[in-house]
This record gives C-alpha cells, sequence and structure tokens, in this order.
C-alpha cells in the first residue's frame, strides 16, 4: 500500500471495493475457480451430455470383466476401482450429482429456514414460541443421526436421503433469520415504516430480509461444503442400497476394500470432495471478507 | 462470597427443567418417526423375527396390551414413553447382536464414552492454546501454516482422515491395530470379560486398570489411540478456527486494551482477560460441533470396526433393523441434550451476568 | 495551584513534539495527527477539546502507547519524562518503504513490553465507556487490585506481613496514640520500631472514615494484628516486600497460586480503603460485585480508581462523563476536582464539551483535524479566543442568555486527504492566500497563550 492515496467519490464506489476486497484474497479466488470448475461440469453434464462420450451419463458403468482396480494408466487416467469402474469417467459423473444435491438440499433449506424464521419471530408470541421449541428439538439430535432415521423410514432412497437433509438443514436458518430479525426489528427505521401504513409484508421483505441476506449467503456457501461431506458420509456407510449411483462417497466406499493395494481408488474420489470443500470454504471466507464491515476496511 | 454459588445452583436448577421438555420433544420426534414407517416396521421392533406361529400370536396380544395400538395415536404416545421409562426399548436384531436394545446399548455405549472423552480432552488440550497462539500471532508464518492445516482437516470427511491414518499407522508402520477395543486372544479367558461387555465399570481400559492387568490395559489403549485422535482432528479443525475468530474480536474490546493502561503484563492481558472472554462465544458455539462429533462417531466406528453405538446403529440402518435404528436415535439425542445442558452449566459458571 | 498560571520553568511531564500519526486501511490512509505540539505541565488539568475526529482520542492513546496494529508513527515523538517509548515504531515507519501491520505489530510488541512498566504507575487512563471498559468476568476489585499486584506488591505484602508481626499490645498502643495526638510523627515512629509500617494504610483508613463510630474504629484498629501466616508463604511475601517486585510464579507452581491469592485478597482489602476514599458507600461490598452489578457511575468511579489508586504522575481522562447521564455527570466531576485536590497528579481531560472543561481545566488545548489550533489557560481561551476555529465553538454554546446558535458550516476535512494548507480554510471565515498555501504553526500571542494561524503572525509575543 503506498504512502498517499487520493479517493474519488464514486456511485459504484462500495460495489468496486467489494471486487477488491474479495479478489484481493488470493486463496479466496482459488477457491472461486475450483468451484466454478465444478459448478462448469455439473452443468454441462446436466444439460450437454451429449457433449462428453458417455452412455450412462447418470449412471456408472462397472465392468465385471476386470473388477479389480488397476493402477493410473494412459487407459485410465485415474486408474479403475471395484468392480471395474473408471475413475476419471466415474468422478465427472459424480461431480455433477453430488453439486446438485448439495444445491438441492442448501437452497430449499435455507429458503424454508429464512421464511419462517422471519414469519415467526416478526410477529412474535406464541409462532415465536413454536418455532424456537421445534428447532430445539431438531437441534437436540445430531443431524447425521436424525438424517439416518428420518431417511430410513421415508425408505432409503436418493429422494428421502434429500428430503432428510433438508429437514434437517432449515433449523439452522430459521435460527439465523431469528436473529436477524430480533435485531432489525426494533430500529426506528421499522416503527417509520410501520408509521407510514407499510404492511407488514413489505416491512418483512423489503427491510428485513436484505438485511439478513449478506451473512445467509456466507453461511450457504459453506454449507454445500458441510452438505457434500454429510452426502459423502452418508453413502460411505451404506444408506443409499448399493445402486450404480455416481457419487463420490459411494466410489471411496468402494475403494475401502482395497485400501492396501490399491489406494488410489479411495484417494482419488476423497480428494475431489475435499477439494470441493476447501474450494467453497476459501470462498465463504472471501465472502465474510466482504460483508464484515471491519475485515472489509482492514488491510 | 458464597453468593453465586447458591445463584448458580439455581440456575442450574431452571436449566434441568427446561431440559425436561425437550427430552420430551425427542421422544416425540421419535414416535413420529417410528409411527410414518408403519405398523409393520413398529411391530418389528418389539417382535423378533424368529418367533412364529401361535408364540408369535400371543406376543403380538401381549404388546397390544402394554401399547395400545388401537387406540388414536395421542394415545398411544404415553404408552410408548411408559415402556421406554421401564426400559422397554424394543429389540435389535443385527449382525453384531441381537437381543433387547438396552442391552445392547449396555454392551456398546461404554465403547463410545470413552473414545469421545479421549477424543475431547484431547480437543480441549490443543484447539484452544492453538487458536489462542494463531490469534495473537496474526499473519506470522505460525498462524498461516496452522490455518492451512486445520482448513484441510476440516473440508476433509472424517473417515478419510481415519483411512490415511489407518493407512500409515496400520498398514505402513504396523504400530498399531485396528478394529474393535482389544486384542481378542487377550480377554478370551478372564473372568471379568465376557460377551463384550467388562465389569465393573463396561469400559474396557478403565477396568482392566482396576484388575491390575496392564497388557490389556495397554492394548486397549492402543486401539483407541487412532479412532479417537481421528475424531479429534475432526473436530479440532473447526474449534481451532472458532476460537482464532473469538479471540481477534475480542483482542479489540476496551477491557483488554484498559488492561495493557494497567500495566498488566502481556501474558496475562491475553491469558486471563482475552482468552476468558473470548472462550464464552465458543461455548455457545460448541453445542452445534458436538452434534458434529457425535456425527463423526458414527462414521468413525464404521471405518474402524469398533464396536460402539455409531457402528451399531450403521448396522442397525444396512440390516433395515427399526429397533436399532430408533433406539440408537433417541440414544444420541439424550446424548446430545446432557452434552448441551452441561455446556449451559459451564458457560454460567464462567460468566457471572447469566445466572440473573 | 497557583503556579499553573505561570509558565513553568519544571519538566513537563509529557511533551508532544510534532507528533504524527497515520491509520492504514483499505479505504485509505487516514491521516490521524499531523503534527501535535502539547505539553502538559505538573499539577496541572489539561483540557483538549475538539469535535470528533479531530483526534484527541487517538493522541490521548498514543501517549499511552495503545496504539493500534495498523497505525503508523510517521513522524515527531512523544516524551514521558523525557523518555521517547514510541521511536521503534517510528524508525519501523521511516525505514521500510511498504508498511505492514503485521510488521508493525511485532515492533508493537516491544514497545508496549517497555512501557507496561509505566502504565498503571507514572501514566494511566480513563476510557469513556465504563460498562466495556471493565472485565465482565471479574470482580471489580480483582481488577483494582491487580494494579497494585504488578506495581506495587511489596506494599500489598509489607500489609499482609505486618497485620502477622503486630501483637494485640502493638495495636492497643496505636490505638492510645491516635486518640492522644492523631497521626503525628510518634504514630509513624512507633510503625517503625515495631517494623509494622504495613499497619499504616490500614489504621489511617479506618481512622479517617466518617461513617462509624469512634468506638468502632478502636475496635477495628486493635483487630489488625496476630494473624498467623504459613512459614513457606511468609518467606516469599518476605522478599517481595523487600524487592517490591514479584517472583516468577512459572517457577514455583503450587506456592506461587497461594502468594498470589493472599497478594490480591490484599488488594481487594486496598481497594475497598480507596473505594471508601472516594467516597463511595459499602465499598467492602463492592468490591466483590461485578461490573454487571453496578450502576454506570459507580463503575465509572471503579475505573477511576484503578487508574489513581497508584498515585500516578499523569492521569488521561477520554471523556470519563460523556457516556453517563448528566447528574452523574456532575458527580463524576466532582470526584475528579476532590482528586484533583488530594493527589497531585497531572490530568488530561479529553471532551467535546466545552462546558464540562470549563469546570475542570487549569489549560485548555483545541484540537482540530489531528493538530493543536490553540492552547492557553483556561480564562484566556475563554474570555479571548483567538483562533477562528475556537471562536466559533464558543459561539456555538448554549447559554442562559438569548443568543443565536451559531452552527460551524462545513465539515471536517476526509483526513485521507487533508488539504495542503492550513486544514480549517474551508470553513474560516477570515481565510487569507496564503493559509492555502503553508500550514501555520503555533505562536505565542500572550501570557501563556498559543495560537496556530496566520491571522496573528504581527501580533507575535
Amino acid at each position: 500500500m503506498s504512502k498517499n492515496s487520493n479517493v474519488k467519490p464514486d456511485r459504484f464506489r462500495e460495489l468496486k471495493l467489494s471486487l477488491q476486497v474479495f479478489f484481493s484474497n488470493k486463496s479466496a479466488v482459488a477457491g472461486l475457480i475450483i468451484f466454478l470448475f465444478y459448478l462448469f461440469d455439473a452443468l454441462i453434464l446436466q444439460f450437454f451430455p451429449q457433449i462428453l462420450p458417455f452412455k450412462h451419463p447418470y449412471q456408472l458403468t462397472p465392468n465385471y470383466a476386470n473388477p479389480i482396480p488397476e493402477p493410473p494408466s494412459l487407459k485410465h487416467p485415474f486408474g479403475t476401482t471395484y468392480p471395474g469402474i473408471d475413475l476419471l469417467n466415474a468422478i465427472i459423473k459424480s461431480i455433477r450429482l453430488d453439486f446438485w444435491l448439495s444445491l438441492e438440499i442448501v437452497i430449499p433449506g435455507a429458503i424454508i429456514g429464512l421464511v419462517i424464521g422471519i414469519i415467526a419471530t416478526y410477529f412474535g408470541g406464541w409462532i415465536d414460541e413454536v418455532l424456537m421449541r421445534i428447532t430445539d428439538i431438531v437441534f437436540s439430535i445430531p443431524y447425521l443421526v436424525l438424517a439416518i432415521a428420518i431417511g430410513y423410514v421415508l425408505g432409503r432412497t436418493l429422494q428421502s436421503m434429500m428430503i432428510a437433509l433438508i429437514l434437517v438443514w432449515w433449523p439452522l436458518y430459521a435460527r439465523y433469520a431469528r436473529s436477524v430479525t430480533l435485531e432489525t426489528k426494533e430500529l426506528t427505521f421499522i416503527e417509520a415504516a410501520r408509521a407510514a401504513g407499510t404492511s407488514n409484508l413489505k416491512i418483512m421483505f423489503k427491510h428485513i430480509l436484505p438485511n439478513s441476506l449478506p451473512p445467509v449467503f456466507v453461511q450457504i456457501s459453506l454449507d454445500l461444503g458441510t452438505i457434500m461431506l454429510t452426502i459423502s458420509a452418508l453413502a460411505f456407510i451404506g444408506f443409499l442400497p448399493a445402486a450404480n449411483l455416481p457419487e463420490l462417497g459411494y466410489l471411496t466406499s468402494l475403494g475401502y476394500g482395497y485400501i492396501q493395494t490399491a489406494p488410489w481408488a479411495m484417494i482419488i474420489p476423497g480428494l475431489f470432495i475435499v477439494l470441493f470443500a476447501l474450494a467453497v470454504n476459501l470462498m465463504g471466507d472471501g465472502f465474510r471478507d466482504v460483508i464484515d464491515p471491519r475485515r472489509r476496511s482492514e488491510l | 462470597m458464597g453468593g453465586w454459588i447458591i445463584k448458580l445452583w439455581q440456575y442450574a436448577l431452571r436449566r434441568v427443567l427446561l431440559f425436561i421438555p425437550t427430552l420430551l420433544g425427542l421422544t416425540i420426534i421419535v414416535f413420529v418417526l417410528i409411527h410414518i414407517g408403519g405398523t409393520n416396521k413398529l411391530l418389528a421392533m418389539y417382535l423378533s423375527p424368529r418367533l412364529t406361529g401361535a408364540a408369535r400370536q400371543q406376543i403380538i396380544a401381549e404388546l397390544n396390551q402394554k401399547f395400545h395400538f388401537n387406540d388414536p395415536i395421542y394415545i398411544q404416545y404415553f404408552y410408548w414413553l411408559a415402556q421406554i421409562f421401564q426400559g422397554n426399548w424394543g429389540i435389535t436384531n443385527t449382525p453384531i447382536f441381537s437381543g433387547p436394545v438396552t442391552q445392547a446399548i449396555e454392551i456398546f455405549f461404554p465403547n463410545t464414552l470413552i473414545l469421545t472423552i479421549f477424543a475431547a480432552i484431547l480437543i480441549w488440550l490443543i484447539s484452544i492454546p492453538l487458536g489462542v497462539h494463531t490469534a495473537v500471532n496474526r499473519d506470522k508464518p505460525s498462524d498461516n501454516v496452522i490455518r492451512v492445516g486445520s482448513l484441510t482437516f476440516y473440508a476433509m470427511p472424517w473417515y478419510l482422515i481415519g483411512i490415511i491414518l489407518i493407512i500409515i499407522f496400520a498398514v505402513w508402520l504396523k504400530i498399531l491395530p485396528i478394529a474393535g477395543t482389544v486384542n481378542p486372544s487377550m480377554v478370551s479367558d478372564l473372568s471379568w470379560y465376557h460377551n463384550g461387555i467388562s465389569y465393573p465399570t463396561h469400559i474396557l481400559l478403565i477396568d482392566a486398570l482396576i484388575h491390575g492387568n496392564f497388557m490389556v490395559a495397554g492394548n486397549a489403549f492402543l486401539h483407541l489411540i487412532m479412532p479417537s485422535v481421528t475424531l479429534a482432528l475432526g473436530v479440532m479443525a473447526a474449534l481451532v478456527r472458532l476460537m482464532r475468530g473469538t479471540m481477534l474480536e475480542t483482542l479489540d474490546q476496551d477491557f483488554v486494551n484498559f488492561a495493557r493502561a494497567k500495566g498488566v503484563p502481556e501474558k496475562v492481558v491475553i491469558n486471563l482477560h482475552a482468552k476468558n472472554n473470548a472462550l464464552l462465544p465458543v461455548i455457545t458455539n460448541f453445542g452445534y460441533l458436538v452434534a458434529g462429533l457425535l456425527g463423526g462417531v458414527v462414521v468413525i466406528e464404521d471405518v474402524f470396526s469398533y464396536p460402539g453405538i455409531g457402528m451399531w446403529l450403521t448396522d442397525a440402518m444396512i440390516n433395515n433393523d427399526m429397533g436399532g435404528i430408533m433406539g440408537g436415535t433417541l440414544l444420541f439425542g439424550i446424548i446430545l441434550v446432557v452434552t448441551s445442558l452441561a455446556l449451559d452449566l459451564i458457560y454460567a459458571k464462567i460468566d457471572p451476568r447469566i445466572r440473573y | 495551584m497557583e503556579s499553573n498560571q505561570l509558565k513553568s520553568s519544571i519538566a513537563p511531564i509529557v511533551k508532544v513534539e510534532d507528533f504524527h500519526l497515520h491509520y492504514y486501511t483499505r479505504r485509505g490512509v487516514y491521516k490521524a495527527l499531523n503534527g501535535v505540539n502539547l505539553e502538559i505541565r505538573k499539577g496541572e488539568v489539561l483540557g483538549i477539546a475538539g469535535e470528533s475526529g479531530c483526534g484527541k482520542s487517538t493522541l490521548g492513546r498514543a501517549i499511552m502507547g495503545l496504539i493500534p496494529r495498523n497505525a503508523a508513527v510517521v513522524d515527531g515523538r512523544i516524551l514521558i519524562n523525557g523518555k521517547d517509548y514510541l521511536k521503534p515504531l517510528k524508525e519501523y515507519y521511516k525505514n521500510n518503504k511498504k508498511f505492514k501491520p503485521s510488521k508493525n505489530a511485532d515492533v508493537l510488541k516491544k514497545v508496549n513490553n517497555e512501557m507496561s512498566k509505566i502504565r498503571g504507575q507514572e501514566i494511566s487512563m480513563v476510557f469513556q465507556e465504563p460498562m466495556t471498559t471493565l472485565n465482565p468476568l471479574l470482580q471489580v476489585g480483582y481488577q483494582i487490585a491487580e494494579v497494585l499486584l504488578y506495581h506495587n506488591p511489596g506494599l500489598l505484602a509489607s500489609r499482609r506481613l505486618s497485620r502477622s508481626r503486630a501483637k494485640k499490645e502493638d495495636t492497643k498502643a496505636i490505638v492510645k496514640i491516635l486518640k492522644e495526638n492523631g497521626p503525628n510523627e510518634k504514630f509513624e515512629q512507633y510503625l517503625k520500631e515495631k517494623d509494622i509500617v504495613g499497619l499504616e494504610d490500614q489504621i489511617l483508613a479506618i481512622w479517617r472514615r466518617k461513617d462509624l463510630h469512634d468506638l468502632k474504629k478502636e475496635q477495628m484498629i486493635e483487630k489488625l494484628c496476630c494473624e498467623p501466616i504459613s512459614s513457606f508463604v511468609k518467606n516469599y511475601l518476605e522478599r517481595i516486600e523487600k524487592e517490591n517486585k514479584l517472583p516468577n510464579f512459572s517457577k514455583i507452581p503450587i506456592i506461587g497460586r497461594i502468594v498470589k491469592k493472599e497478594l490480591i485478597k490484599e488488594g481487594y482489602k486496598k481497594a475497598s480503603e480507596f473505594l471508601g476514599l472516594l467516597g463511595i458507600p459499602n465499598s467492602d461490598k463492592i468490591v466483590y460485585m461485578y461490573p454487571h452489578e453496578l450502576s454506570g457511575g459507580q463503575r465509572q468511579r471503579i475505573v477511576i480508581a484503578t487508574a489513581m489508586i497508584n498515585s500516578p504522575q499523569l492521569v488521561i481522562l477520554d471523556e470519563p462523563t460523556s457516556a453517563l447521564d448528566v447528574t452523574i455527570q456532575a458527580q463524576i466531576l466532582e470526584l475528579i476536582k476532590e482528586l484533583k485536590e488530594s493527589i497531585n497528579s497531572s490530568y488530561m481531560f479529553i471532551s467535546h464539551d466545552l462546558s464540562v472543561l470549563a469546570e475542570v481545566s487549569d489549560r485548555i488545548a483545541i484540537m482540530y483535524a489531528g493538530q493543536v489550533v490553540e492552547v492557553g489557560n483556561k480564562d484566556s481561551i475563554f474570555d479571548q479566543p483567538k483562533h477562528p476555529y475556537t471562536q466559533m465553538l464558543m459561539e456555538a454554546i448554549p447559554t442562559i442568555e438569548a443568543h443565536e446558535l451559531k452552527a460551524i458550516k462545513g465539515e471536517v476535512p476526509d483526513m485521507r486527504n487533508p488539504p495542503k494548507g492550513c486544514m480549517f480554510r474551508d470553513r474560516c471565515p477570515y481565510a487569507m492566500p496564503i493559509c492555502a498555501e503553508k500550514r501555520p504553526s503555533l505562536i505565542k500571542i500572550g501570557e501563556d497563550h498559543y495560537v496556530s494561524c496566520f491571522l496573528y503572525e504581527g501580533d507575535r509575543l
């Protein structure tokens, strides 16, 4: 930072500052790039699967003729895992599934949580009490265990896992929304809006919601990683009945039996899980730098 | 000066009273889940599949008497709850154990208990000082290394950490054992150990020490190292980051500057004034970490084939064992609620403002 | 006190010479202090006035050495009893092309180490917000005792030891002496002979109390004896009494904790006595309370007690009454005025409220945009303000006589890009061409009255 700097007034000054803050954080940028790779994979495979030479783009293609995992080679750049699945192939497919799964769990969970949280807290009274009790109860069971129980009861399928995780996840956002709403609710400008006759609905969604979005946005990006880890953990312990489901956790469990002879079968899928979680965390950190007013101004 | 102890007990009493509704809420959830699964699954919880014919019918009649299956659902809940209090949690039917759920708990819970205690000790001893250190030495090389390390572990699925440890210590170096709590040949003819349960405390390590059998104790300890370290690493990553964050915020507060303005040596400023205040939000958030820890127990016991309640739950899930899943869920819930209560009390002991 | 009106020939406690301090943030470099020249003389109350953002708080903290890691000491120096503690920071800044907060923080660590010796002892500070100044997790007595522990452990050790050395007949004799002649040389002589000088504070604190019956006081004094003490602890305490230094507690963990606890306990007692002196009722119960159990006024009194219990040479008070409501404000000002009489320290009283400064100050300095624009004794400033800014401040004060409230037009300049010449030029009704080119410096225009303005070049004394 040079010892002299001039500041020009600018309409987009804050936006430019946000970009400057984010991009000056090198690891956040790296995280963003990696995230974009995953996004790219997910998009291409979802909407233009024709581009890639996959006969079954949404399923694993085992080769029972050669079930034993083979090390990386020209034919199989990442090697193969049991039973005869080409890892590069499998990973590209799995990234798509895991990515969309994470999104389809976190975003609905966040929306439900925010809406319920804001409404309940804004109106206060018994609605708020009920909400608090419900979130308390959901938090009283470790989320992985609860997901297992709900998913089991609904039949151990991909859909039931999604529903289970959404049910487990929304209370977190409801709590967030609650704390933001409590803070903002008492601010004078809300009273002013009410005095001017603004409807409750409008107050909630035009004034309170925007205030809660920045920290929630950071939390969403971090949760994408956590959910990915949770999904892969569930798949690893065998939540989904054996199927040719391209999922990174499931791939690692396939390689588990061959730790000593074929460590790559497990390490490589595992690596892609870690990479995603890492990327999303670094990105989230970068976002935090942008929205937290102190971190924003600090060098 | 004793006034605060009285206030603390009053507060503790209030928290204990509040935790009863939470426990009840917990049971309601489990009950609801049981019923979503349908009557067949419900029966499966209390009925051994090996029973057939007349014996089966008789047992069903007995169950009907106890649970009142034909009554409306909200009445059934109370009968079910009564059964729970009487210790009838159902039957579990998995490869590793078949029998009453309560017995399964008796076998598996102590193992998980010692595992989590070990992990908790490691976590506490290492994360707090590390978090404080990185905050105080902000942006120095040690801070950056620790942050990178903790971020990496934070992003790793727990089973992966465990597997890597297995590869290094069990496969390559061959110095640590995997699977189980102890080498079976060592305990095959011990008077105080049978059917997987050790007496008197049920915790193998402690019982071995009580009986003076240091070989078994040592072996049990070796078996504990990798799973508890894996568990600890997963949580430590999050805790170090949390501690660093709260510490950095606290260091900017007025009372820290005031302590310096008084001439208090920097070491005391950090360790007495800043650290204790920074611990408060950590403890508040710790409940969530414990939930993650318990989830991790499930996965790690699977990886290490460690016979605790996590492994029991996983087995139950794979084998469609309703009794095991519901029993396990209820148990995990109780553990989490009790731990949260304990955390609340610890918080109240440190922060005098809460007790009013 | 009359010596304050004359320019003191004794060296000032604090001399600020052309001090510059810049804050580095992502939004730019804020030039908070731009060549401050000031001195604080022995035994005076110097009021510092100015708007928010003029740098008065920053100046107070800089004198204490409480500088954040992103603040660079760019030039100048602050001499405390002749010593420049901030020199390493200035050297870091001047010797490095790029300013890095982390490297600055390293230098700051050493500076803090050096300054911790005098903080709480020679210089101390009272902050603005009493609720956030006190550690919410510790009893207030502990927080006062800390200052004694780290600077004057000998005193605490001596008190404790004296109570164990004193015998019943000693205390009875002392009561007799006090009743005859009060606390005179015979009293002190007796204490010295019996090697129980540590009892002096405790006895006098009881003797001077106004809320107790004489008989009760005698009883309490007589009780100050015969407290047994374990020999381990006694050895350490005796060494502490002699050297007035704490042992390295990490080397003696178990005994160390016991010794420290004894000292802190003693600290609580002395804190309670001092609070009693300050006129706080029930001080013996208050020391065991936590900050949130006390009212704002009580807390601020505790903070002031902490700052003053070691009779420092300089007390910096940063807006000590701004966070309190008016009645409490008045009480605290009374307290400060009483302290000014009894403990002859110097005071630097920072406030944006000129009426408060009029109550307590001997001299007043007016700050604007990181500089001192006018300084002089109170009457000169109020009756004959010279600097245009000072004049406008005076006119803006609401008074009983109806007059038009004149707000000062314009705003403080953006400190990231301060103007080339005089900082006040844009708002000054008397601005001249030279004001845009050069910055004025402080010139003497009266008996102990200095102003920084080109209007008075010709009136220079």
